[in-house]
């Protein structure tokens, strides 16, 4: 043998052993002695530093009644939604440095779903959850962070969609705040979009492709549609969807709906201080995290209500958004990370004060019922007691399913949303284009 | 053990050229055998990232085929391919050109201001790009409104538009370091050959394809092939200004393997449609080398 030869036997030999030992050892194995009680250290992912800082008031909170099992001392990491999970993946990969807790945002929650990775990575916490807590809690918000029959997350969140407008302006626009229907809403919004400049809602049609579909999901979700069944099988090409995409497109091309390149940023910062958006369907969220930051001037002019309906069926709300907290398996902290999001998320007490301190719904039914939650005054709001049109509508919220494929239909959906908006496509046309390129993508062997 | 010292004298003579040229060898095999393999090697998997990867034999590269996603992917790349090659090489030639003036004044602050947007972090550039070019409340909409009356153009979010945008962001962003390389050239150029030209009576367009354009051609054929191997890969500008859309209409190949690896958990698939990215760039790079003789022009 030539010494060249040797030379690529000798790589080739190297590359082969490196790779078999680094691709079959990606298996992941119990660590030891798991830790049943006493303090714990636990690390604690999250893109958001408001949940590191309510995590640890709950640790603090529950060692001070008495009743807890650990006294959790949380090690906080934060960094953005999609890099937790990318992170806790490829950190489960080297098999090591996995957090204990994770706070995983619901659209990329997906990418657990693919394969085995929720079963490898997540403990399924419905055997940790006492029966009459497991029944209280809203199926709504289980049901997506759930797949084969386990739970792998709790919902930080009943992110309900209701209708916000700013009170004032609809009342110079001579706008009726209590229209029934879209098309009742449309029609005026038509009329105060030629008189006055203005818009009742705004459309997402940026570079953010999730933020393109997530407006359309909402009435999808409100007409009494979806994007997935739960079984996984796209469901778009319906009348649900059609009607829902209908006002969107009529919407655009009429003006009543303004488009903006992102709902979180300059343009819809514009667009409200403006004064050319006085109106928006959005989850309970976007105040504390669209409306308060971006316009604090007009501060008491916003209210809510109920979204106004389709005319052919569906409900009053919808939803958007979430984030689930998971514990990681197979770890010594398993336990420990699984009773620390029990004592933040389940307690009646911590549901509560998560609505006031970060203006999330609770997720156990009951707790909607609570008196002190439903005689909160919300200032930005004017006063009004929010909390009662949301318990007014919880039991309208339609349930959803999540599907390892979304991010494929975000990226399929969002183009042919944008071309039925500019009237290149029918929202027939579009959807069925949507569907055949999504069917074109999804590769079923997975 | 054995050791190289324990050796007998023959064979260690044998063996130390070896060990001199270890180091270089593991380090090749650690950084470019094995990710290079592992990538190959996952190709011919399913791996959601988790588990031990499924083998798959070309099943991978049987999908890609019939990607329409991946065929959309292809055919954005070969579009911001041509812009760079056939828009954004030629602008940095002509403005060298200019550079090169003789007499002209404040030469550095003209190379400084043109090479400044590569300094520019990729970042800053998507978040005014995006500002400038946002339909409803940006600026270039605005100053045309204001300037014609007009200005209602969606400039990310038409299919067509939203490539013209990218175009115009990767011909701000490299023609000013292309330029340098170009100017670095022009100024080797002997002026004896300017003045035989001259002599000659050849006019200026004559001259620069006669006397400038030979003189650079390693010059042009380096800035060529790199311009399309960073083109062929693009990712920067489109993941942060457009993350691929509207729908699909700036995913590029890089983006593409992007999104199926740590979007889809696809890294099977990711790592075949890597390959294939890369066996194009290795032999369009090959074809143009040969075609502009790089390395055989002194």
């Amino acid at each position: 043998m030539s010494r060249r030869g040797l030379l690529r036997l000798g790589g080739g030999v190297g590359a082969a052993a490196v790779l078999g030992g680094a691709l079959s050892g990606c298996g992941r194995a119990a660590e030891a002695d798991p830790v049943t009680s006493g303090t714990v250290d636990l690390s604690f992912w999250t893109h958001d530093q408001a949940y590191v800082d309510f995590f640890a008031t709950a640790a603090r909170n529950a060692e001070a009644a008495g009743d807890a099992p650990f006294r959790w001392r949380l090690n906080p990491t934060r960094a953005g939604a999609q890099d937790v999970v990318t992170k806790t993946i490829a950190q489960a990969i080297a098999g090591r440095g996995t957090p204990d807790v994770a706070g995983l945002e619901i659209n990329n929650f997906t990418r657990m779903l693919r394969g085995e990775i929720a079963t490898e990575l997540l403990e399924p916490l419905e055997g940790h959850l006492d029966a009459d807590v497991r029944d209280d809690l809203l199926t709504v918000r289980t049901a997506p962070f759930s797949k084969d029959g386990h739970l792998y997350a709790l919902d930080s969140d009943a992110p309900l969609v209701v209708y916000y407008y700013r009170e004032p302006e609809f009342a110079r626009a001579s706008l009726p705040t209590d229209l029934a229907t879209w098309d009742e809403l449309a029609e005026a919004g038509r009329r105060a979009h030629e008189r006055h400049d203005v818009a009742i809602g705004a459309v997402a049609v940026g570079s953010d492709l999730t933020q393109i579909t997530q407006i359309f999901d909402m009435l999808l979700m409100q007409r009494g549609g979806r994007f997935f069944d739960e079984d996984g099988t796209l469901t778009i090409e319906t009348p649900e969807a059609e009607q829902a995409l209908a006002f969107l497109a009529r919407g655009v091309q009429e003006g009543f709906l303004t488009t903006v390149s992102d709902f979180y940023g300059p343009a819809m910062q514009a667009a409200l201080k403006s004064g050319q958006l006085i109106g928006q369907w959005m989850a309970t969220w976007y105040k504390i995290y669209g409306l308060m930051p971006n316009v604090p001037e007009q501060s008491g002019q916003w209210r809510i209500r109920p979204l106004p309906v389709f005319p052919d069926g569906g409900s009053r709300t919808s939803f958007t958004g979430g984030t689930g907290f998971a514990a990681l398996r197979a770890k010594r902290n398993t336990l420990a990370g699984v009773e620390l999001v029990k004592a933040a998320f389940l307690t009646p007490a911590e549901q509560i004060r998560r609505y006031v301190d970060l203006g999330y719904l609770p997720t156990r039914r009951s707790v909607f019922d609570a008196p002190e939650l439903l005689r909160i005054e919300d200032e930005y709001c004017g006063g009004q007691r929010m909390v009662e049109v949301y318990r007014d509508l919880i039991d309208e919220a339609p349930v959803f399913y999540l599907s390892a494929d979304r991010p494929i239909l975000d990226t399929v959906l969002s183009g042919h949303l944008l071309r039925a908006y500019h009237g290149d496509s029918t929202p027939a046309q579009a959807l069925r284009d949507a569907a055949e390129d999504f069917r074109g993508q999804t590769r079923d062997h997975d | 053990m054995t050791t190289l010292q324990d050796a007998p004298p023959r064979r260690r003579r044998q063996l130390a050229p070896y060990a001199f040229i270890a180091p270089f060898y593991v380090l090749y095999a650690l950084f470019m055998v094995v990710p290079i393999g592992a990538a190959v090697y996952l190709s011919l998997t399913e791996w959601v990232g988790l588990g031990t990867p499924e083998f798959v034999g070309l099943r991978n590269f049987a999908d890609l085929a019939g990607d329409t996603s991946f065929h959309k992917a292809l055919g954005n790349s070969l579009v911001f391919v041509f812009v760079s090659v056939l828009i954004v090489v030629p602008a940095a030639l002509l403005i060298a050109q200019a550079l090169n003036t003789r007499g002209l004044r404040a030469r550095d602050l003209f190379r400084v201001t043109f090479f400044l947007p590569m300094v520019i972090s990729p970042i800053v550039i998507a978040l005014v790009y995006t500002l400038v070019f946002d339909r409803q409340y940006g600026l270039l909409n605005s100053v045309l409104r204001a300037l014609f009356g007009a200005g209602n153009t969606d400039w990310l979010g038409d299919p067509t538009m939203v490539k013209v945008s990218i175009g115009f962001v990767l011909l701000w962003r490299w023609v000013g370091y292309l330029t340098i390389f170009f100017l670095a050239a022009l100024q080797a150029v002997p002026r004896e050959r300017y003045e035989a030209a001259e002599l000659d009576g050849a006019g200026l367009i004559r001259t620069f394809t006669a006397v400038t354009l030979p003189a650079i051609r390693p010059v042009t054929a380096f800035v060529v092939v790199t311009s399309f191997i960073g083109s062929a890969q693009l990712f920067d500008e489109v993941y942060l200004i457009t993350g691929g859309g509207p729908g699909e209409e700036t995913v590029t190949v890089a983006m593409f393997v992007y999104r199926a690896a740590f979007e889809r958990q696809q890294f099977g698939y990711a790592a075949a449609a890597g390959l294939v990215l890369f066996v194009i760039v290795f032999g369009v790079s090959q074809i143009l080398n040969r075609v502009l003789s790089i390395g055989r022009i002194s």
